[in-house]
């Protein structure tokens, strides 16, 4: 009988080069008794996640704890599988129950960090995150939460300096420049935003999101779109604000004269702002 | 510290109902539909959101306060052009508050992959809806 051993670590190196499919085909050539051995379903689910085949990963997952007893990696696979199923308390209980057994595992206290900032717990992701990155500064999945958690707590900013150390530590990493691509359109960046989803695809031309990503960018970087950058790059609140000041300003000046043309160009910039977007959407994507 | 942070804290989510607004888009109906057609946006925003009922209420307070605000400029001053900055201001100044309450659960939805619904109809609908009844009650407490 032949070992399982050079199966799962070739398993085990498709995964790392992100070949999902291939480890899920060499895993398949495993005898009966390894391929629902532990090893062999941690590494199924991990494939699975890769292609985002959550049900089927859950189910690995669950297959595993009821015949291998707890085991934190399938609980964790097993907790993102619930969280994409929409089950975010079924994930909570399976987080912790992995976190009884190693209360130290980064995963799980970085996978339990996202599921508290999706659901605006986002003090409590911050601690959670902070606790994984005292332990593995340099882990791509603890860097990629440290800025999801930034981004869920709106320091932008913060979300775009720790992004760029992710790029500079994993420049290949497709998850890790779709990220800097999102905290960077997130701060009105457009151009820095579209180079960063076009190198995601380079790396992942599988993942659909990240083409959907640079799309909106182009539209987003359209020369129609740039009367609106101001909104893109400071929000609308200091942009009301500064129309307000202007048109009630003029007044209080004793200018009323010119508040009522100013107030008519900034309702033309309200519907410009309506009408185009659409158009330029519609356009682009025509034309992509 | 970690028995604390370790505590189960996360409740099953309230049946999806239909996409939030993005809590910005509501300063332009804000503008030019005054203080009720902001509150009004808020409040529907803040329940597709799931606020919190005290959220929600100050939500309305706000948008009443600001109304009283704008009938009181409007007896004590004269002139339509005051009325209708006044109009604006006290929106945009409900539109503060609702933004304030909506960020972060606003955000927590786009971090969960949701997109939002598009503004502009209903704004419109709030602007004229809310706008002319404003104005109708303004006009009858002034005149």
């Amino acid at each position: 009988m032949t070992t399982p051993a050079p199966v799962l670590a070739r398993a085990q190196a498709m995964l790392e080069v992100g070949r999902p499919q291939e480890a899920l085909a060499a895993l398949g050539t495993l005898a009966a008794d390894d391929v629902l051995g532990p090893a062999a379903l941690r590494l199924r689910c991990a494939a699975l996640a890769q292609l985002d085949r959550w049900p089927e990963a859950g189910e690995a997952a669950r297959v595993g704890l009821s015949a291998h007893g707890p085991d934190s990696d399938l609980l964790y696979w097993l907790a993102c599988a619930e969280q994409h199923a929409g089950h975010p308390e079924l994930a909570e209980r399976v987080l912790l129950d992995g976190l009884a057994l190693a209360p130290h595992d980064t995963d799980l206290l970085c996978a339990y960090a996202d599921l508290c900032a999706s659901e605006g717990q986002v003090e409590k992701a911050k601690k959670l995150i902070d606790l994984a990155a005292a332990q593995e500064p340099d882990a791509p999945l603890v860097y990629a939460t440290r800025v999801k958690v930034a981004y869920a707590r709106g320091e932008d900013r913060e979300a775009q300096r720790i992004s760029r150390e992710f790029v500079a530590a994993y420049p290949a990493n497709p998850f890790a420049n779709a990220l800097l691509g999102g905290v960077n359109a997130a701060r009105g960046e457009v151009g820095a935003a579209y180079a960063s989803f076009r190198r995601a695809v380079a790396e992942d031309p599988t993942k659909g999101a990240y083409a959907e990503s640079a799309l909106d960018m182009r539209i987003a970087g359209h020369p129609l779109m740039v009367p609106l950058r101001p909104i893109m790059r400071f929000g609308a609140l200091k942009v009301w604000l500064v129309a307000i000041g202007l048109i009630f300003g003029l007044r209080v000046l004793g200018q009323p004269w010119l508040s009522f043309p100013v107030a008519l160009l900034w309702l033309a910039y309200c519907v410009y702002s309506w009408v185009v977007p659409p158009l330029v959407r519609w356009w682009v994507r025509r034309h992509w | 510290m970690q028995d604390e942070l370790f505590r189960p804290t996360i409740r099953e989510r309230a049946e999806p109902g239909r996409p939030p607004w993005r809590p910005d888009s509501i300063y332009y109906p804000a503008f030019f539909g005054g203080p009720i057609a902001a509150a009004t946006l808020g409040l529907i925003n803040g329940r597709r959101l799931g606020l919190a009922r005290e959220r929600l209420l100050a939500i309305a307070a706000a948008g009443l306060v600001c109304f009283a605000g704008r009938v009181a400029v409007s007896v004590a001053v004269e002139g339509s052009g005051a009325l209708r900055l006044a109009g604006s201001i006290t929106g945009v100044l409900v539109a503060l508050v609702v933004g304030i309450f909506q960020r972060r659960p606003f955000r927590a939805f786009v971090y969960r992959g949701g997109k939002p619904a598009g503004l502009v109809r209903p704004g419109l609908l709030a602007v004229l809806g809310c706008g002319f009844l404003e104005a109708a009650v303004i006009f009858g407490l002034t005149r």
